[in-house]
């Protein structure tokens, strides 16, 4: 049912106040939370409102890392000159998320934090290899994104912690990041299955610090460790890339639901991860050192 | 018509556009209404189940509440429905559907008919249930109504299909499936309704049938008719899903039970599972030919799923049957529609009208049937394609609009060409395919078919029409002003429109079936010249000249001396005299006393035929399988261009309709056992799925009988659509997808 | 809370609100200030676009910003756009080009055109499918809304 107390934090002492006093739920876009609670999938007696909070709203970087806040929306990753320059994958997977409508609310927070296997900033970020940092009264505490997500809709967040900001290390030397996403139609699109690929082209030419994460086709979004192993040191080739797909199926648990069957996405991630890895490559390449 | 046309043709901007784009066209939801009370329904959350009892104490003695009602509390008629009455305002002792509305709950806000909507209790008895319209004629099966699962079964037979099979060098067999569509226009069905002093009650509803409404609403209440108002409202969308009256009876209902003012409106979770739908349907075809490609027999068993309500199915079997054989002459045809109940949402009208199914099928199995014979498939067609005066299977003979069908398999092969010239983007293939449709006009014989509208002469020299059917946003008040401007060679800011009101317009009965630029047309042209005698014949009187010495001329009378009065002269005059100046007409479809030897029920036959043709390019991931459509020639025969943004309009609208019934759309069962029901699982096209380019090519070959040689093209734009697509990715990938929607897993799994 | 005192600038006027708190912008709109140009079509799920205002410029769905996250922010809907009397060039151009049928996506889609026009003068055709990608409509096939929008976008930068 639509009915809640409503909260509504200026600062992030009164977010950590009202969060350990009420065991609210937060909600910041809203994207994900109000079509939730209009359905009846999650309850709650109070909500809080943390959109006010501008301190967690911020795209920067400092000491080589590239920090994100966690009230950062869609829209804002998908504008931002620093993350077209060092997250091209995160910016293309932001840019298919929902319609602008939605990109204008929902946040990079709202998004991890809701952790459908489906999250689009999920599997950019994980090849990435970036670190979550949580906040809450009187703790903090930092994790890999990979530690984070822990089923469907379940993430390792205690009550009362919130998501402040995601970080991962500027890339340098020949390095590509791409991003692809499959759904049943071009326009405001869930994921049947997306992929995100790093890697590195390495001095002697071959792959190095490849990386690749895959949505929708698991309880959470997954890095494919088989992937990585079947790329790492290897020379690249249009057959390597295909070898990294097959090693993937290794590492997905696929579901059959409303928008495909558990065969069909086991049959499209092989494909889409030769794409990706195709384009994460010759970004690499026609970089210069 | 030889002199030239002022406005018609011409692409007059619809009036109604500038309230509609300023935010101030008020829809149903929008019209401010003191004191209104809210009412929200209590829905089966079964799909079978029998009652075994309702409990509403609780809902009743929350604050705010004003009634509960159940079926008991129905005062008259408690069914309804335009052909069987089977389908409860509130269910009675059972639920024949997930979604059947149960109790009505009505209260002072939205929020407490809410909150009461949940404490009332219904003990149910879930029942087994069938969804499948094959399996549901088995015996055995649960029955959705005590008579039966077969609702209605048509045959048409066309000399002899055995002996044409008989003679037949190839024959082709193959079954088909059309899904369940969901109308799906933005506005969801919602309906308001005043109890009055005088105790009368006003109902404003989006509908496209206010009279059918009024009636029903006066059987559900026991009132007489007079004491019913229904005001038809802006529409926002409609497409057939607004031909059916449950949401303004049960508004009127709760009206009447507290004697007060009530708006219902459905969510479209609602609109999903409790509103009428397109007919899923399995067909079963059998077709034979010639080497030389003359079809020679055909023949077609149909199970089409009514759901659990009836609503227009008997309509639409009848429909389907006769356009079945497709725009060819096939000299031997037998035709089986079954219409069937199943404990499923039901269908009813929407746009095509069982056509849509039925070329799917047909279309498909004519390219089947092509490289069967190592023919091309436009020649294929070509070779058996209706020319004027051929049969149809119901023995009705085409007129000259079928001459249209030669000009588009021209277009369509010079398009080919063209498009298969495109280069596909990186990665895809490209596939071409094409499709030719007929669609019948009008309601079909035995069944009124008439139209009644008005006119009255304002005493400023506008004219203002009284239009006895609704414009559903398509445009009917516009063509309607343009006719008029027309006929009476006025300026088209001179023309005004009504909003329908049945106190004062009057009954022009159903916007549907192609039907309305062509009846609407006529009655304007009719009753054009009557006001404007009636316009001379005031004047005369007036003037104390005989009628003979006048004339009219572009909205002025002409007296002897040639001096020109304004019409608006005599108008307010006529007005003052509280006898304003006024014309009525009714037009109706023509149909001939006898039309076939053959005996056809009520309803059947069509006389009167629109041709289509439609070639699309779709290119195809053969890895993904994914399937997008990135052009399209549609082309048309409509007698006349009345308005050429309209027509447009409607053809680009239909386009996407088709795209999304080959492709995307379906209200399928979900592994929850629930129905799909939200426009995230309900895929319409948006603006990223739509083709680069819609090419339109209108060919006017006049319809005698038409309002300038118009004829109607409402449905059969979204009608080749789906198997030309079908065709393409065949010709793309050699995938035969026989199911509707072509998914991308369809067409991998089929790849595999 | 239940209940919370909003500001809100809407369409250049200020209004002064007490209400439910879970309420959304656009319950608001329609409900407290008669404002009825965005519209619910898809039940608040935020898949159709017909309930888009302009949150601070930017293009919202309404059925998804909580009355108190719209507190304090210039609000600009359909009813706002036309200034002494005078339809906007977008409007002209949905009228004229026969982008408007039944109607009811219409202050959606002309509210999202006009943001994507405030921002890229002369968008070509995927830039405007993009931005009204959020925009569902069921009548038009979006042909003309295209067409409209090339139409302002000339009108708009022409008078520059």
């Amino acid at each position: 049912m639509f009915d809640f107390e409503y909260y509504r934090p200026e600062s992030i002492d009164e977010l950590c106040e009202v969060f350990n006093r009420t065991k609210g739920s937060l909600v910041a876009g809203g994207t994900d939370v109000l079509p939730s609670l209009r359905r009846g999938q999650f309850s709650s007696a109070s909500l809080i409102d943390i959109s006010r909070l501008k301190e967690l709203r911020f795209i920067r970087e400092s000491g080589g890392k590239i920090e994100i806040g966690a009230l950062t929306t869609h829209a804002d990753l998908v504008t931002s000159p620093l993350l077209q320059q060092t997250a091209p994958s995160l910016v293309q997977a932001a840019a298919t998320i929902g319609c602008p409508q939605t990109r204008q609310r929902g946040t990079l927070g709202g998004n991890l934090a809701n952790a459908s296997p489906a999250a689009d900033s999920a599997p950019p970020l994980l090849t990435l290899a970036a670190e979550l940092h949580l906040a809450g009264a009187g703790m903090a505490r930092s994790m890999s994104l990979s530690d984070f997500f822990m089923g469907p809709g379940e993430t390792c967040l205690k009550a009362g912690e919130y998501i402040r900001s995601v970080t991962f290390d500027r890339p340098f030397g020949r390095w590509g990041a791409a991003f692809e996403k499959l759904g049943k139609r071009n326009g405001m699109a869930i994921a049947i299955a997306s992929a995100a690929a790093y890697l590195e082209i390495g001095d002697d030419g071959r792959l190095q610090n490849a990386r690749l994460a895959l949505g929708s086709v698991a309880p959470t979004p997954v890095l494919s460790p088989h992937a990585k192993a079947c790329l790492e040191a290897k020379s690249p080739s249009p057959e390597l890339f295909q070898q990294a797909g097959q090693a993937a199926l290794e590492d997905i648990y696929p579901i059959s639901d409303v928008r495909a069957s558990a065969e069909y996405r086991q049959h499209i991630v092989p494909v889409l991860i030769r794409r990706t890895l195709e384009k994460a490559f010759k970004q690499a390449e026609s970089r210069l050192e | 018509m030889t002199a030239e046309l002022q406005i018609i043709g011409k692409s007059a901007p619809r009036k109604d556009s500038w309230a509609k784009v300023t935010g101030t066209a008020q829809y149903t939801a929008d019209i401010p209404l003191k004191g209104l009370c809210y009412g929200t329904l209590v829905r089966s959350p079964h799909h079978h189940a029998r009652i075994r009892w309702i409990d509403t104490s609780e809902a009743r003695s929350l604050p705010g509440v004003e009634a509960v009602l159940t079926s008991q509390d129905v005062p008259g008629s408690k069914t309804f429905g335009p052909f069987v009455q089977d389908q409860p305002v509130l269910a009675i002792d059972e639920v024949h559907h997930q979604g059947e509305p149960v109790v009505l709950v009505v209260a002072k806000s939205k929020a407490a008919a809410r909150q009461a909507a949940e404490c009332v209790q219904v003990e149910y008895e879930p029942l087994p249930a069938v969804f499948d319209p094959v399996e549901a004629l088995q015996p055995g099966q649960p029955r959705v109504h005590p008579e039966g699962n077969l609702l209605s079964s048509y045959e048409v037979s066309f000399n002899d299909v055995f002996a044409g099979f008989a003679q037949a060098d190839v024959i082709v067999e193959e079954e088909f499936s059309v899904q369940r569509i969901s109308p799906a226009y933005m506005e969801p069905e919602n309906s308001l309704a005043r109890w009055n002093l005088d105790d009368s009650l006003t109902v404003w509803v989006s509908s496209q049938k206010p009279f059918e409404d009024r009636k029903a609403i006066a059987e559900v209440l026991g009132l007489p008719l007079e004491k019913i108002q229904v005001i038809g409202a802006v529409i926002g969308g409609a497409f057939g899903g607004r031909e059916d009256s449950s949401i303004a009876i049960l508004t009127a209902l709760a009206a009447w039970a507290i004697r007060g003012s009530v708006q219902i409106a459905n969510t479209r979770q609602e609109s999903f599972v409790a509103h009428p739908k397109r007919h899923p349907a399995r067909l079963h075809l059998k077709v034979g030919a010639r080497q030389d490609g003359t079809l020679l027999a055909l023949q077609v068993i149909v199970h089409m799923n009514t759901g659990a309500f009836a609503s227009y199915g008997p309509a639409v079997g009848q429909l389907l049957t006769e356009v079945m054989p497709g725009p060819y002459r096939i000299p031997n045809t037998y035709i089986q529609t079954n219409v069937v109940y199943t404990h499923s949402p039901y269908a009813g009208a929407m746009r095509g009208f069982g056509s849509p199914q039925a070329h799917f099928a047909m279309e498909s199995c004519m390219d089947l049937l092509a490289e069967r014979l190592g023919m091309d498939p436009l020649e294929l067609r070509r070779k058996n394609i209706l020319k004027p005066g051929d049969q149809v299977s119901t023995r009705v003979g085409v007129d000259e609009g079928a001459r249209s069908l030669v000009h588009y398999l021209d277009a369509m092969q010079e398009a080919r060409e063209r498009f298969r010239k495109i280069p596909p983007s990186a990665g895809k293939v490209n596939g071409v395919g094409l499709a030719l449709a007929i669609q019948t006009m009008g309601l079909g014989a035995k069944v009124p078919d008439d139209s009644s509208h008005r006119l009255e002469w304002l005493p400023d020299g506008q004219i203002l029409i009284h239009l006895g059917a609704p414009d559903l946003g398509q445009g009917l008040a516009t063509v309607s002003e343009q006719f008029v401007a027309e006929a009476l060679g006025l300026p088209f800011e001179a023309l005004v429109t009504a909003p329908i009101d049945t106190n004062t317009s009057p009954d022009g009965g159903v916007t549907c079936a192609s039907r309305m630029t062509y009846l609407v047309g006529n009655a304007m042209l009719l009753a054009a010249e009557r006001l404007k005698r009636g316009l001379l014949e005031k004047a005369a009187s007036m003037l104390k000249l005989p009628e003979g010495q006048l004339a009219y001329d572009r909205g002025a009378v002409i007296l002897p001396d040639g001096k020109r009065v304004p019409a608006s002269e005599f108008a307010s005059r006529a007005a003052d005299e509280g006898d304003p100046i006024c014309a009525e007409a009714m037009a109706t479809f023509p149909y001939p006393e006898e039309t076939t030897p053959q005996h056809l029920p009520i309803g059947m036959p069509h006389v009167k035929f629109g041709f289509a043709g439609q070639i699309v390019r779709v290119e195809v991931d053969p890895e993904l399988g994914t399937v997008e459509v990135k052009d399209v020639l549609s082309l048309h025969d409509v007698g006349r261009v009345i308005n050429r943004a309209a027509l447009e309009g409607q053809i680009e609208g239909g386009v996407a309709m088709g795209i999304g019934y080959a492709l995307y759309e379906d209200v399928a069962m979900k592994s929850n056992q629930r129905w799909v029901d939200s426009f995230t699982e309900y895929l319409l096209p948006t603006a990223r799925d739509m083709p680069d380019h819609i090419e339109i090519q209108v060919l006017e070959i006049p319809e005698e009988s038409g309002p300038y040689g118009a004829k109607g093209v409402a449905e059969i734009s979204l009608v080749p659509t789906a198997p030309a697509i079908a065709n393409a990715v065949y010709d793309a990938v050699k995938i035969r997808v026989k199911d509707l929607p072509i998914t991308a897993e369809k067409l991998i799994r089929m790849l595999r | 809370m239940k209940t919370i005192q909003v500001q809100l600038d809407v369409n250049g006027r200020s209004y002064h609100l007490s209400t439910i708190a879970a309420r959304t912008l656009l319950d608001v709109l329609r409900e407290d200030l008669g404002l009825t140009g965005a519209k619910d079509a898809c039940g608040g799920e935020g898949e159709c676009g017909a309930c888009t205002v302009l949150m601070d410029g930017a293009p919202v769905n309404s059925c998804m910003v909580l009355i108190g996250q719209a507190d304090g922010h210039q609000i600009e809907t359909i009813e706002g756009l036309s200034q002494n009397g005078q339809p906007h060039p977008i409007q002209k151009a949905f009228v004229e080009a026969g982008a408007v049928q039944c109607g009811y996506c219409t202050p959606g889609a002309v509210i999202a055109s006009k943001a994507l026009l405030d921002r890229v003068p002369r968008p070509d055709d995927d830039q405007i499918r993009e931005a009204l990608a959020g925009n569902l409509c069921r009548c038009t096939g979006y042909s003309k809304i295209l067409a409209a929008v090339h139409i302002a976008a000339e009108e708009i930068h022409h008078d520059r």
